[in-house]
């Protein structure tokens, strides 16, 4: 009993990073209509960074937040100017292709940069436990979850609460009415593909810390992460957070009980299971497509 | 038909320059002689195992050519198929030392097919980027699963294989010829592939699938074929491929790699091409083994692969062949004009509808049956009823008329009597046959042709690519049939005769203007030979000598036993042309008639038409009165 709840709180605090993550995937997906293939080679970018702030001057990860998500954010604007936007009009397909080369580039630079080798963050409290009762519960994982959720509110306000939010949300819903009524919809493409990105950068702070992690484990994260978007309805932000918990209750109850081997075949197994049960496709509702213009 | 127009009617020009058609065979020749002749000429195993690994590679491109280049698919999981075909050939290797390894290699491919016909089952119901990431997830699930079913495929520890027997002299040539012997089925196989039925409904898939399957193409078996021919002899060529490796484990075999080397030989070649796979095959892999054997390796194979992937979708979509192509047609018709200016024809006859013909003395039957039926049809697109309990006949014989104001639910209706988006209930009757729980294509296959009112032609193919298109009843034996020339080709041309587009054969759907994209669209749905004909607006946004060129055709047409229902704006063609005519608002029937009832029909009148309306005749009629 004690071992089932342990599991499931924990389950909870990695299912809050994921959520975080997954948001910024969704959230790009929705706004632009591009799944971002190279999600997870940007959360390895953000261990990666984190690492070196460590490494190099001593910076807690957790405090490293604060540098890695506005250096992700960077990058991902950048990257949207120079790659995405030309293609914009592309199939979806095409932009699939483009951030799959992403990922595979990303993942080259970083085993150039910092090596193929296995890294890990460990900070002083990372061997240190909080005592509940019977119940064990790691520091870096308490701190991880709870700032994962801290930045997942953070994104949240901003969607919701600011004019830049409304601002996407109007270019996700209409993109040419959005144009008429004065919102700049490169520059929120933009903005958003970098607060995207940035989410996956924060991301990579917290699990950096918790996980050890080579260039190659982008593949593994985005797995998870389409997975969890494909669960809760892709563009659909609220859905990704409910299905993240879910997931990562999925993933760590077949990890303890089955084994860790194959809880890595988790996300595939729902990829498909999805499919089955919803024909029409991973992409939401089928809309009225009678009216494409020629 | 007058002589002008007969004249341009002939100016159909060649596809390609016979030039460059003859250079790209003479070029092909060449490079298959170089292949089949290196062994010999070289016995340097440098080459020849670069070689080996560029016709995998070409293998593997080309079967991908037909899902992702025909059907517009993209698959990101190819490699597994050589996976499997290798873990399929080392499995039984190992397990039946004294049997011959190449005895297991047909077996290899048969698995693939298998997994493939299996995968595609699911995969193939989910479109476009889903698909993709389907293939990924499945790439890494059979990963995953030969990683931890150790007594079957070794884990991580792998399996070794066979050391080949033969004679050292002749290195590595059972494979090598092997793999030649392989490529050139695959081939083949394409290339028959994209001339058949097959080929061209694969074709109009990746262009609107939407609209394919109202053209009588069966999606999910025409493109569960294609995934198949995709994969049996890419298992086979992995099964060959983990021979010569004689040392195989899922890391290495399941590589995301391995499918992204496939997907970018495709890529730069040219994925609608034919050679384009092979020859990006040999670009690719050589460059892979420089940047792995002279450049550092694995991280720099990723950032070759990925970089090579950003340019070719930023800069070169089409590959490199087509680039040529297109580079080498400018060069030769520098100059000359287009046929964009050309006139319309102004028709032919109809042999082929006329002759199978029976026609109907329509006087004596004074109460014809209702060829179509709609009963109590609704839809609703969340709190919205866009048709909310519609009910109405169409007899058999006539030029059925829908009008409505704009919203009221005309082209949902359409829709919902094609199948292009399911109705949430009611009934819809074809020739006394309910089609209401039938695909669209198996509509299309019972007589029923149908109109868009912003035209779905397949935008990438020829106008006659896209009249041969419609496929009028599903038979394998129709499947295999050549599209691109012989009977279909000429039935084909004989409607776009009759249509006057037949000038413009070899255009690109794309480059033809609305009204010309309108008489296209009436020729492919002819071509189904169906015996309902709607049309959503066929008048619409076109110039009046079209309008009535128009109506002319829907006037004859109807002679020959076509039954039509029309949804238009234009009050003058509508009531000229059509009777009985329906009204529909908000969803429903509100009222049925001939033309001079609707006219007069007060709630028509309040609803639609307004008080204003006068149709000429009617016009005129009071203005006699006035004088009198």
């Amino acid at each position: 009993m004690t071992e089932l709840v342990q599991t499931l709180v924990l389950s909870l605090l990695v299912g809050g990073i994921y959520a975080l993550v997954a948001s910024g995937l969704t959230l790009i997906f929705g706004v632009m209509r591009v799944i971002n293939i190279a999600h997870g080679a940007f959360l390895i970018l953000g261990c990666f960074i984190t690492y070196t702030l460590w490494n190099q001057l001593g910076l807690d990860p957790l405090v490293g937040v604060v540098i890695t998500t506005p250096v992700v954010f960077a990058l991902g604007w950048v990257i949207y100017r120079l790659l995405v936007r030309p293609i914009r009009h592309a199939p979806m397909s095409s932009t699939v292709l483009l951030t799959f080369g992403l990922a595979l580039v990303t993942e080259g630079v970083m085993g150039l940069v910092w090596g193929n080798d296995s890294t890990s963050i460990r900070p002083s409290y990372v061997d240190q436990s909080f005592h509940l009762g019977s119940i064990f519960l790691p520091k870096a994982q308490v701190y991880g979850g709870m700032l994962a959720v801290l930045v997942l509110v953070g994104l949240w306000l901003i969607l919701t609460k600011t004019w830049l939010g409304r601002a996407i949300r109007a270019a996700a819903a209409n993109p040419s009415s959005a144009e008429l009524v004065g919102i700049k919809t490169t520059a929120v493409a933009a903005l958003v593909f970098g607060l995207g990105l940035a989410a996956a950068g924060a991301g990579g702070a917290i699990t950096g810390v918790l996980y050890p992690f080579v260039p190659g484990s982008h593949y593994l994260w985005i797995a998870r992460l389409l997975a969890i978007v494909v669960l809760g309805g892709l563009g659909s932000i609220e859905g990704a957070v409910l299905s993240a918990l879910v997931f990562g209750i999925a993933e760590t109850v077949t990890a303890v009980y089955i084994s860790p081997a194959w809880a890595t075949a988790v996300p595939y197994a729902i990829v498909f299971a999805v499919l089955l049960i919803r024909p029409q496709g991973l992409l939401g509702t089928r809309l009225r497509d009678d009216a494409v213009t020629a | 038909m007058s002589a002008p127009d007969a004249a341009t009617a002939e100016v159909a020009p060649p596809r390609r320059g016979r030039s460059t058609i003859w250079l790209g065979r003479g070029l092909v020749a060449v490079a298959a002689v170089l292949l089949l002749a290196y062994p010999m000429l070289s016995d340097d195993l440098y080459y020849q195992n670069m070689i080996i690994f560029s016709l995998v590679f070409a293998i593997a491109a080309s079967g991908l050519s037909i899902i992702t280049g025909l059907a517009g698919y993209v698959s990101l999981g190819q490699g597994a198929f050589i996976g499997l075909g290798g873990f399929t050939v080392g499995i039984l290797a190992t397990r039946h030392p004294d049997t011959s390894v190449w005895l297991w290699v047909p077996l290899a491919g048969v698995v693939a097919g298998l997994v493939a016909l299996v995968l595609g089952a699911v995969a193939l119901r989910a479109s476009g980027p889903s698909f993709v990431i389907i293939t990924v997830a499945f790439l890494f699930l059979v990963q995953v699963i030969a990683i931890n079913w150790r007594s079957l495929t070794g884990g991580t520890e792998g399996l070794s294989l066979p050391i080949p027997t033969w004679d050292v002299d002749i290195q590595n040539w059972p494979f090598y010829y092997t793999l030649v012997g392989i490529l050139a089925l695959q081939i083949l196989l394409s290339w028959w592939i994209r001339r058949t039925k097959l080929g061209t409904g694969l074709v109009a898939i990746r262009e609107d699938e939407t609209k394919a399957a109202t053209v009588g193409i069966n999606l999910p078996i025409e493109k569960m074929i294609a995934f198949v021919a995709s994969s049996v002899l890419v298992g086979m060529a992995g099964g060959v491929y983990g021979y010569y490796l004689t040392f195989i484990d899922p890391r290495g075999m399941f590589n995301i790699l391995l499918s992204v080397e496939t997907m970018l030989a495709l890529l730069v070649g040219g994925k609608a091409t034919l050679w384009g796979p092979v020859l990006g095959a040999f670009i690719v892999e050589p460059l892979n083994q420089y940047a792995n054997n002279n450049l550092g390796g694995g991280n720099t194979r990723l950032l070759l692969f990925g970089g090579m992937l950003i340019v070719i979708v930023l800069f070169l979509p089409n590959g490199v062949l087509p680039a040529v192509e297109s580079g080498l047609e400018r060069l030769r018709t520098r100059g000359r004009a287009g046929l964009v200016g050309a006139r319309i024809g102004t028709g032919g006859s109809l042999a082929s509808l006329t002759d199978r013909l029976s026609l109907a003395d329509r006087e004596a039957v004074v109460d014809p049956p209702p060829l179509l039926e709609i009963k109590d049809l609704r839809k609703a697109f969340g709190g919205l009823k866009a048709v909310d309990g519609a009910s109405f006949t169409v007899p058999e014989g006539s030029i059925t008329g829908l009008i409505g104001p704009n919203g009221s639910g005309k082209t949902t209706l359409f829709n919902l009597i094609d199948d292009t988006i399911h109705a949430d209930g009611g009934e819809i009757w074809l020739a006394g046959e309910r089609i209401d729980r039938l695909s669209p294509w198996a509509r299309a296959h019972r007589g029923l042709g149908r109109t868009f009112q912003i035209t779905r032609l397949f935008r990438e193919m020829t106008v006659l690519e896209n009249v041969v298109a419609p496929q009028r009843s599903f038979t394998w034996g129709q499947l295999g049939r050549i599209a691109v020339s012989g009977p279909e080709a000429r039935a084909a041309e004989e409607i776009l005769e009759y249509v006057g587009m037949r000038a413009f054969r070899d255009q690109k759907a794309a480059a033809l203007s609305f009204g010309q994209q309108k008489l296209v669209e009436l020729a492919q749905v002819l071509m189904l030979d169906p015996k309902l004909i709607l049309l959503d607006e066929p008048a619409g946004g076109i110039n009046p000598v079209l309008i009535d060129r128009m109506t002319e055709m829907i006037r004859e047409l109807n002679s020959y036993g076509k039954t039509f229902l029309i949804v238009e704006h234009n009050m003058p063609f509508v009531l000229g042309l059509c009777d009985p005519v329906h009204v529909l608002g908000r969803g429903r029937t509100m009222a049925s008639g001939t033309p001079a009832e609707i006219q007069k029909d007060p709630a028509v009148v309040d609803a639609y038409l307004g008080d204003d309306f006068v149709l000429e005749a009617a016009a005129t009629e009071r203005q006699e009165v006035r004088n009198r």
